[in-house]
């Protein structure tokens, strides 16, 4: 049977960013995809050069919507490292405390998408409305709901008084509770498991080769996680359990996260336990020193990468950054082989697709396959040289 | 003189086309805002006294709104599968006695015509989709007929075990003969017509050909506009005819004590309403070949043994 395609994106129901796939099918089969990125291209790392370091601190956290504390945490580390200090100990505990009630809501919400995914919208409503309850967390922490602007170069913005820790501690209680109720309908509801198990599935081998990262390289067996593996902020101090899964497939996925939001309930309440006093921020001078750091943070989706290099001077002389999602694409082609149209979204949803981090300019020839990367002046250099040779006009 | 304008009225006003179209948009309130009581929602709230007239309005909005024809659709099927679509479950739905006696005459084999013409809307959904010529479309309409093997078989024996036990193949002489409901006489088959049900309605679980997060809308993508109104209003009368057909083949019909056969027969189809609502709002859907191997591993083997189990019965009672 010949096969066709089928053009899912930029805009399609089951994608809420715009982001293209093209699927060879056979009948109802996924023979082949196509990601295609760059719908959503902002220029971020660019925008980072133009602006200060603190400045920075601002547009980084809107690389993402839903996972911006990860992102402000690790810039902030970065350029930490810059400087040669570290964050004091009540700030550690904070940020810590600010990135776990980010993970918690970034898990629900994703567990809310799958449900809508799978076309029980029921799961979702219920889901979202619960997730509200971390919402106000966070907005009464640091005055904002989801785009906190709580982390800065050298410490944090908002401290944390005791008088929030009576309801911190009870909105933890309620997420828990909710928390055990969703897991306990994602095990025993047949719907549900019978669209996701077996589906996309990723074995630990090959997750391994593509590179997988965060819940869905743990659900594929692997062990890795940047809090366990190179501790920051507080997360030396605080002991929590690696979850992994063995099953490699979208349930899977669903249950690391189910797992991982109960066990960020636990880190919460162990930070505000164990959270000492002292200052929040630091006082640092306007640049730091000449010198390039890199950085892992471990994001909602998986490990996120920063890099900064300074000249000394006021504004970041280059600023890089590699998010989870980017890493986990071709593991999302691998998985997407071999299954149903109706696996689609579930597949693509299950690695938490965040496609606003993940824009690239990348170049690929189609008939040699080869891949590279262009700098600014590079692809200045060519743009002359092909309007000079085109008359500067478009054919 | 009287006589044929009393029969016009009755078809197109009471308790005919009119009053049908009407109910559909009334079920269609009462599903939404009962899919909402159980999502913790609201629901429609506005247009009217507690979004009453939402479904009126949401009809009335795309009527105006512009209608888009595909270049490369064909043209004619294109055009005609709105009518079909709102004209055939219509049809089907005069033989219903709603108020104790359908709008047309009935005659024996009534229920076989109604249950070929819901096949045949299936048929149209197929068509709709090819027309379209686009490859979501065209998926949904593959769907719809692969839905369709699954369903009809299983919901045809479990209305026939209704119709053996009757002794009738006409649904009025059904609801009549029904000195007890057939539901609790036959559970069994009760059960598989309201799941064949809710494929026949493309709803969740079976909602497969429209299903959003996979294919937009399935054999509904190209439609906008007044045809895309024509093909929700047709979702609503089949609603009311599905729900209308169970009530009068396994709830008795309009009959019940005190309050006359057509208060009784609005109970029972709404009662019938909210349950599908309810099963909507329980699942995750399913996928299209868990579907039909599901219906023909549980679905039909029920329905067949709802029919021998009704025929032991005739034979030990009769």
């Amino acid at each position: 049977m010949p096969t066709y395609k089928l053009p899912i994106g930029p805009q399609h129901p089951a994608i809420k960013e715009a982001f293209h796939f093209t699927f060879e099918l056979d009948g109802e089969v996924v023979v082949d995809v196509k990601p295609r990125l760059g719908n959503v291209h902002r220029g971020i790392e660019k925008g980072m050069e133009l602006r200060s370091w603190n400045q920075g601190t601002f547009l980084v956290e809107r690389i993402c919507g839903i996972c911006n504390t990860p992102h402000t945490t690790c810039y902030a580390l970065t350029v930490e490292e810059l400087y040669g200090v570290e964050a004091p100990p009540r700030a550690q505990y904070i940020r810590t405390i600010i990135n776990e009630l980010n993970r918690i809501h970034s898990h629900l919400l994703w567990i809310g998408i799958l449900g809508m995914e799978l076309g029980f919208w029921s799961y979702f409503m219920y889901v979202w409305r619960d997730r509200e309850r971390v919402m106000d967390v966070v907005e009464m922490i640091t005055g904002n709901r989801v785009t906190t602007s709580a982390i800065i170069i050298g410490g944090v913005a908002y401290d944390i008084p005791p008088h929030m820790e009576g309801t911190i501690r009870r909105a933890m209680d309620f997420l828990e509770e909710r928390t055990k109720f969703y897991k306990q309908v994602l095990e025993n509801e047949p719907t549900i498991r019978a669209r996701t198990e077996n589906v996309g599935v990723l074995n630990k081998s090959r997750a391994r080769d593509l590179c997988a990262v965060g819940p869905v390289a743990r659900a594929s067996d692997l062990k890795t996680d940047v809090r366990f593996d190179e501790p920051y902020c507080s997360y030396g101090e605080v002991p929590f359990n690696l979850i992994t899964y063995p099953y490699c497939d979208v349930y899977a996925r669903a249950l690391v996260r189910a797992d991982e939001t109960l066990e960020s309930i636990e880190i919460v309440r162990q930070c505000l336990d164990k959270m000492p006093s002292g200052p929040i921020k630091l006082r640092l001078p306007r640049a730091p020193p000449p010198g390039e750091a890199v950085n892992r943070v471990e994001a909602p989706r998986g490990e996120l990468m920063h890099y900064c290099k300074s000249d000394g001077k006021e504004k970041p002389y280059r600023f890089k950054a590699r998010t989870p999602t980017l890493a986990n694409i071709p593991a999302l082609c691998e998985m997407l082989k071999g299954y149903y149209i109706a696996d689609i979204p579930a597949i693509i949803a299950s690695i938490d697709p965040c496609y606003c981090c993940t824009e690239r300019l990348l170049f690929v020839d189609i008939n040699t396959g080869k891949k590279w990367v262009w700098t600014y002046d590079e692809l200045k250099r060519y743009s002359l040289k092909w309007n000079e040779k085109n008359g500067g006009r478009r054919r | 003189m009287i006589e044929p304008l009393i029969a016009i009225f009755k078809i197109v006003v009471f308790p005919g086309l009119a009053f049908i179209t009407l109910l559909g948009l009334v079920y269609e309130w009462i599903d939404r805002k009962a899919v909402a009581r159980f999502q913790n929602r609201i629901g429609p709230l506005y247009a009217g006294p507690r979004g009453f007239l939402q479904p009126l309005a949401d009809f009335l909005k795309l009527m105006a709104k512009e209608d888009i024809v595909p270049t490369w659709a064909d043209k004619l099927l294109f055009n005609a599968v709105p009518l079909f679509a709102v004209t055939i479950p219509t049809l089907a739905s005069l033989y219903i006695p709603i108020t104790g006696y359908p709008v047309l005459p009935p005659f024996e084999g009534d229920l076989v015509l109604v249950v070929a013409l819901t096949t045949f809307f299936t048929i149209t959904a197929f068509i709709a989709g090819l027309a379209s010529t686009n490859r979501f479309s065209t998926i949904g309409a593959e769907r719809a007929a692969l839905q369709l093997l699954g369903f009809e078989i299983p919901m045809f024996i479990s209305v026939a075990s209704a119709a053996m036990a009757a002794g009738s193949l006409s649904i009025t002489v059904i609801a009549e003969r029904q000195f007890l409901p057939f539901a609790l006489l036959q559970p069994l088959g009760f059960a598989v017509y309201l799941i064949a049900l809710q494929a026949e309605l493309e709803r969740v679980p079976f909602d497969i050909p429209e299903a959003e997060s996979e294919i937009v809308a399935g054999w509904l993508t190209e439609f906008s506009g007044k045809k895309l109104a024509f093909l929700r209003l047709s979702a609503d009368i089949r609603l009311v005819l599905g729900a209308a057909l169970a009530t009068a083949i396994f709830l008795g019909g309009g009959s019940g004590p005190v309050l006359p056969p057509i208060v009784w027969f609005l109970i029972k189809s709404i009662a019938i309403v909210i349950v599908s609502a309810m099963l909507r709002a329980l699942f995750a859907r399913l996928r299209i070949d868990q579907m039909v191997r599901g219906a023909w591993k549980y679905l039909l083997p029920l329905s067949m043994l709802q029919l021998l189990m009704t025929k032991i019965l005739l034979l030990v009672v009769v």
